[in-house]
């Protein structure tokens, strides 16, 4: 029985000092903590005559056989108290009944965790120790010296800063038991931020940076533009699975998760300027071999880009068949065969009719300002990304 | 009188009978022993068994009932001092993400408690297991920092309790313990970490229990087959301290310290050679012709992917720390090499497209006025052969160079200076002459850039491996 049995509530003080947190996990949102878990309490039965007022120490064979407080932690999912090489408990009894009980436990408990602002965030954990039998009436737990309370030792964590650690306390209800006195152990962990830079944020920029190479490349030059913008896609893809693999599947979605699919558009974006050049580029030439002016063709150099050999200076470009085309035209005779793939069999048809509109008109008759524009506004604009991005989150 | 007779010869039947008694028991003996030998088994003389007298009980012996072992020896007196002494089996684990180690140790206590002497004639000790260790009392010494620990319990608890007669007490058992150790990568993988494991009572005070390493620097000694997959132990040694708790006092503090150096051999295979071999192949792109377009750019991208798979696999087997590492700054030095010759080649190429439309536009130029020009020779077959781009065609192609040539004409004088005048703005001669020869042979960029890169990388190399090792 408590002492005081049937009259007041004992009052239990609890002092913390917290050794280390080993770890927190993002996927199952807990952390692990070992602590050194000390109550003080008054117990009248426990007092003995003593001439020097010194205190009695005992280890852990003592505990069975008096009362202890039975203080559990809310929210845990595994703990234990360490037993090498006993159980690593003290209790220490004064002459006039004061007792001082310390144990030095290890503690998994739940965290909920927000990951919208991941990586750069900010979590708020506390852990919460309540007695499991006695209420409010009973026995009545509080810091023992309010704010000073919870002492931590030199905690380093090597993914985390930690903000600061207070103590709190509150009550809590059941509605089948009645209130309960609840102390908690707040603590604030702010996510460095380097080791993210250094394996997401800074290879998707130059993933970015890559694929406006491909701007520079000679239009004519289809193997190279195609391989570097899919290659620089599938570098992309593997970042994201990567990053997305030590991460909760969580049903928000996150800040890095933002910069990592704007850039995966950036990237898809220049593949498909690629193929609206080619497309335009093509239609320029079927104009101009309508109009009988196209320009020198250049077998070795047409081979150099496309790696199709091309047998005699025909002045066209490797599309061999095409119809609705005007009468004045040259013959097309042309031998032409590929190292690599078939040379594609129907040319472009030319649109006749439909009015359009003059840039986008001077764009088709001049496709190589697509890539001059393009030299410009994808930088620009994934500038101006990352200086919103950065100016949110920061 | 006729009695006398009946009553001798009732009492010589009798002594006849016992003995045939005796003799059928000796035959019956006799045949056990018979049966022994049949089934092999010699019979043993008969021991007499020391344990089977009630008065030699452990109870009795060390008299534990008699006192109240919840208490130190000396309770309410002087501290108990407790000599320590500790044979580290094996290092099981050093887990870098975890930043923690495994040790399995056999640890042994000395102390003296009076409460458990006994006469004894011989002064030999008793030993015991672990049946007695929960009747007496023991120091209750923990690892401070420790993650996981046990006593091994296989096949029962490995506790060893030996007992002199005058109360000195040896009490040994066998532990594994899971430690945490803070580790600095900021020179992985040519670092050395520095463990410790540390032992303390729990319950006692300085002024209570006394701990002491039993034989000084002796008193750790390690098994001869200590030895680590991806490290080398470099030494063990053990120190003492006292530490503070401000609630619970003073503590006496014991230390093995332990220092270990990676072995470097494993990373230069897996990470630095990768990398090493990934820039060369980089390299390979400069001495391919600048007009195969699509073999330089795909040989830079795919270097550049290759690259990046490997800093993601490196960074996989490591804790997130916050500061760069020196593998790290490896890797991204090589990624950075491997990014620019993928930049060098677009330079390259945007250079040698606007050479070619200014020189088609000469070349235009020159067939609306009629002249003569070097060029339009189908080199396409010998290219298609050996898949080179000679001098030879480059020089003819582009129709206008700077060396006089035996076809050239007197009127092509006129043109070679309209090309000077029209693309050199340099104000010296010579200026101009060194520009237009780099505007003109973009692949002077190739020639120079066969010998930076590779140049600029060595040297890195030299410089990092002489600050790191």
């Amino acid at each position: 029985m408590r002492p005081g049995f049937g009259g007041s509530a004992i009052p239990v003080g609890i002092d913390v000092q917290v050794e280390s947190l080993d770890h927190i996990s993002e996927v199952n949102m807990d952390f692990t903590m070992t602590l050194y878990l000390r109550h003080y309490w008054k117990d009248e039965r426990l007092a003995f005559p003593s001439g020097n007022n010194l205190s009695r120490t005992f280890d852990s064979r003592l505990v069975k056989k008096i009362w202890v407080p039975d203080v559990f932690f809310v929210h845990s999912k595994r703990s234990f108290i360490h037993d090498t090489t006993m159980e690593n408990i003290m209790l220490r009894v004064y002459p006039d009944g004061n007792v001082l009980y310390s144990v030095r436990i290890t503690v998994t408990a739940l965290c909920s965790m927000d990951f919208s602002s991941f990586p750069l965030d900010t979590q708020n954990c506390s852990l919460e120790l309540e007695s499991y039998a006695y209420n409010e009436n009973d026995l009545m737990l509080y810091w023992k010296n309010g704010n000073d309370s919870l002492r931590t030792d030199e905690i380093v964590l090597s993914q985390f800063f930690i903000e600061e650690f207070s103590p709190s306390s509150g009550l809590a209800f059941y509605s089948s038991t009645g209130w309960y006195n609840r102390l908690y152990i707040n603590f604030i962990l702010r996510r460095h931020i380097f080791f993210f830079m250094l394996q997401t944020y800074f290879p998707t920029m130059l993933m970015v940076m890559l694929s406006w190479v491909s701007f520079w490349i000679d239009r004519r030059a289809v193997p190279a533009r195609v391989s570097l913008g899919i290659t620089t896609v599938l570098t992309m893809s593997t970042i994201i699975t990567g990053v997305s693999a030590s991460m909760p599947q969580v049903s928000y979605v996150k800040a890095v998760d933002i910069y990592l699919w704007a850039s995966f558009l950036f990237v898809f974006l220049s593949v498909i300027e690629y193929a609206a050049v080619n497309y335009f580029t093509t239609v320029e030439e079927m104009k101009k071999l309508q109009k009988g002016k196209l320009p020198a063709f250049d077998a070795a150099q047409a081979m150099a880009f496309d790696g199709c050999f091309h047998d005699t200076d025909i002045e066209l470009t490797p599309y061999p068949q095409m119809t609705n085309l005007s009468v004045n035209q040259r013959p097309p005779s042309q031998n032409s065969s590929c190292i690599t793939d078939p040379p594609p069999v129907v040319g472009t048809r030319l649109r006749r009719g439909r009015p359009i509109r003059h840039h986008l008109q001077l764009v088709m008759t001049n496709s190589y300002l697509i890539d001059s524009y393009s030299r410009l506004i994808f930088p620009l604009a994934y500038l101006i990304f990352n200086i919103v991005y950065w100016s949110i989150y920061s | 009188m006729p009695y006398l007779p009946k009553l001798l010869f009732l009492l010589f039947c009798l002594i006849l009978v016992g003995e045939c008694g005796k003799h059928k028991s000796r035959k019956r003996r006799w045949s056990g022993t018979l049966e022994g030998h049949k089934h092999g088994a010699p019979l043993a003389k008969k021991v007499v068994d020391g344990t089977k007298t009630r008065k030699v009980k452990t109870d009795h012996l060390l008299r534990v009932d008699d006192h109240d072992f919840t208490m130190r020896p000396a309770f309410a007196g002087p501290a108990v001092p407790v000599g320590v002494d500790v044979q580290v089996e094996s290092l099981d684990s050093i887990s870098e993400v975890d930043m923690d180690f495994t040790m399995t140790l056999y640890l042994r206590h000395y102390w003296k408690d009076e409460r458990l002497s006994f006469p004894s004639t011989t002064n030999k000790s008793m030993t015991f297991d672990g049946r007695l260790v929960k009747k007496i009392w023991v120091p209750d010494v923990f690892f401070v920092h420790s993650k996981r620990s046990f006593i091994h319990d296989t096949t029962t608890d490995n506790i060893m309790l030996r007992v002199y007669p005058d109360g000195h007490v040896l009490y040994s058992l066998r532990v594994t313990v899971t430690a945490a150790c803070n580790m600095d990568f900021s020179r992985f993988p040519l670092d050395s970490q520095t463990c410790t494991l540390e032992l303390e009572s729990y319950a006692y005070t300085d002024e209570d229990l006394m701990l002491y390493w039993k034989s000084g620097d002796e008193s750790l000694s390690t098994d001869d087959r200590i030895s680590l997959s991806q490290f080398l132990i470099q030494k063990f040694h053990t120190t003492s301290k006292l530490a503070f708790y401000s609630s619970t006092g003073w503590y006496n503090r014991l230390y093995i310290n332990f220092t270990l150096r990676r072995h470097i051999f494993f990373f230069l295979l897996q990470t630095y050679f990768p990398a090493t071999l990934m820039v060369m192949l980089s390299w390979v792109s400069f001495w391919i012709d600048r007009r195969a377009v699509p073999a330089r750019v795909s040989l830079g991208i795919t270097t550049v992917l290759t690259m990046s798979t490997i800093i993601t696999g490196v960074n996989a087997s490591m804790p997130r720390v916050s500061y760069i590492k020196a593998v790290d700054i490896y890797l991204w030095v090589s990624f950075v090499f491997v990014f620019l010759s993928v930049l060098e080649y677009a330079a390259v190429n945007y250079l040698t497209t606007v050479k070619d439309g200014k020189e088609r536009k000469l070349r235009e130029k020159a067939k609306e006025q009629s002249l003569s020009c070097t060029c339009g020779m189908s080199h396409t077959r010998t290219m298609m052969l050996d898949g080179t781009y000679s001098e030879a065609d480059a020089n003819s192609l582009a129709g206008y160079t700077r060396a006089p040539m035996a076809t050239e004409e007197p009127p092509e004088k006129q043109e070679r200076m309209v090309v000077h005048l029209a693309l050199d703005n340099e104000s010296t001669k010579k200026k101009g002459i060194h520009g237009f020869r780099i505007i003109q042979n973009t692949h002077a960029i190739d020639t120079y850039s066969r010998m930076i890169f590779p140049g600029a990388y060595i040297f890195f190399n030299l410089i990092y491996w002489s600050v790191y090792c």
